[in-house]
């Protein structure tokens, strides 16, 4: 029996680069921070908040996310939306994301036969 | 106002780069009101609803270094190897030196055995600052990102395969431990015995008449033991010279001390004032033989199993 432990290490490794597709996925309509951390959450993609926020901080700043201030609403918010570039960045992890799930597919059946 | 949130918000951005605290704290403030109002929402009580948001953020400082980007750490990966080889090869000979030094100096001006105290206080000193600095040096690059060409590293930089050793380290220093006791307590016994004179004033157990020449002869035959420790671990396993010599040196210390055992020359003739036992002839006769016998048998069983050792490490 793993230990639960072990086992959340692990599970923590395999999604943590996967915030950021996500991300960049989802922003392709902006949003602010709690209704992405919301939106992901419902698709399957649970994300503290505290990781969350910074990241999106960490992702404008390498100009992969564009933010606009909106304040028509009752409190202003920031809406992130992905850019350009952050699109083309993200269709290369994307393919990234294809090809790791084929190769383990691929070992999969060669293992198993 | 003084609420949760405003104590949160204040203690998170404190060490936040302060060109982008305010934009941070509207954006960080708005996403805890949401979070809030999305519980409250759901019937959960203000108050309630503020500490479990707060609480679900963790620890601001923790919250600052993501937003700054900053490394929870002295250091990383990155410069830690070379720190600790700088750190080790610092520590092995500075300290020490440094403590001899003032140890010599100390003696010199007339310490005596006083100047061991001041020695071993300075190297401690020196071995704390050296880790102190190199350590600050460490974590400041660490923290300015500068690029400091780490060697990289190559095949050529393995070192050899330990070799299987016949002379264990655990032997040499438990060896030169010893004998390095033996040295010093020649001359303590001198200065500290057990044994007090009438007026209180303390009486040597060893003949001082010895230290004229056999003493100090003993000493340097320690000495050259203690050399020949660390001869034999360099060169790793037992020979027939290495045999030859410690034989030599076992002979050169036991030989005398049995011989001044038995012509009764080894004990100080003022014990016999103070101890009874000792003043009666006899019992100086059967103790010195005790001595010489005792001697002789130490180096019977050592150069057999040294010889013991030196046939299997030569045959093999």
């Amino acid at each position: 029996m793993v230990s639960e432990d072990v086992l959340r290490t692990h599970l923590q490794e395999l999604r943590r680069g996967t915030v950021v597709v996500a991300s960049l996925v989802a922003l392709r309509r902006p949003d602010y921070g709690y209704a992405l951390l919301q939106r992901l959450t419902d698709h399957g993609f649970p994300v503290d908040a505290n990781t969350l926020y910074p990241l999106l901080r960490r992702l404008e700043d390498q100009g992969l996310l564009t933010s606009e201030w909106n304040t028509e609403e009752s409190r202003p918010r920031k809406f992130y939306r992905t850019s350009d570039e952050g699109e083309s960045m993200l269709n290369r992890l994307l393919d990234d994301l294809a090809a790791v799930q084929t190769s383990i597919t691929g070992l999969i059946q060669g293992v198993d036969r | 106002m003084n609420t949760l949130t405003d104590r949160y918000l204040a203690a998170t951005l404190r060490s936040v780069p302060t060109q982008r605290r305010d934009e941070i704290a509207t954006e960080l403030r708005a996403s805890i009101e949401d979070m809030i109002d999305d519980r409250t929402g759901g019937g959960a009580d203000p108050t309630v609803a503020e500490r479990e948001v707060l609480t679900e953020l963790g620890n601001p400082d923790v919250l600052a270094a993501r937003y700054a980007d900053r490394r929870l750490q002295l250091i990383g990966p990155t410069y830690y190897l070379l720190w600790l080889r700088l750190l080790k090869l610092l520590l092995s000979f500075i300290p020490a030196l440094v403590g001899t030094v003032v140890t010599v100096v100390e003696a010199a001006e007339g310490e005596g055995f006083g100047a061991i105290g001041p020695g071993i206080v300075a190297a401690m000193q020196v071995a704390v600052q050296i880790t102190f600095w190199l350590t600050l040096t460490f974590a400041i690059i660490e923290r300015t990102q500068t690029a400091v060409d780490v060697p990289e590293w190559t095949v050529d930089q393995l070192p050899d395969a330990p070799v299987r050793r016949g002379v264990p380290l655990a032997d040499t220093i438990a060896s030169v431990i010893m004998l390095l006791l033996t040295i010093a307590y020649l001359p303590f016994q001198h200065y500290h015995s057990w044994v007090r004179g009438t007026d209180g004033e303390n009486i040597p157990i060893l003949d001082p008449a010895l230290w004229s020449f056999w003493l100090p002869a003993l000493i340097v035959v320690l000495a050259l033991s203690v050399i020949f420790e660390i001869v034999k671990y360099r060169m790793a396993r037992w020979t027939w010279t290495l045999f030859g010599i410690r034989a030599l040196l076992n002979l050169a210390f036991a030989v005398p001390l049995a011989w001044l055992a038995l012509s009764d020359r080894l004990l100080n003739p003022a014990l016999a004032e103070r101890l009874s036992w000792v003043a009666e002839a006899d019992n100086r006769d059967s103790l010195g033989l005790a001595i010489a016998v005792g001697a002789a048998a130490i180096v019977v069983w050592d150069l057999v199993d040294t010889a013991r050792k030196t046939r299997q490490q030569t045959s093999a």
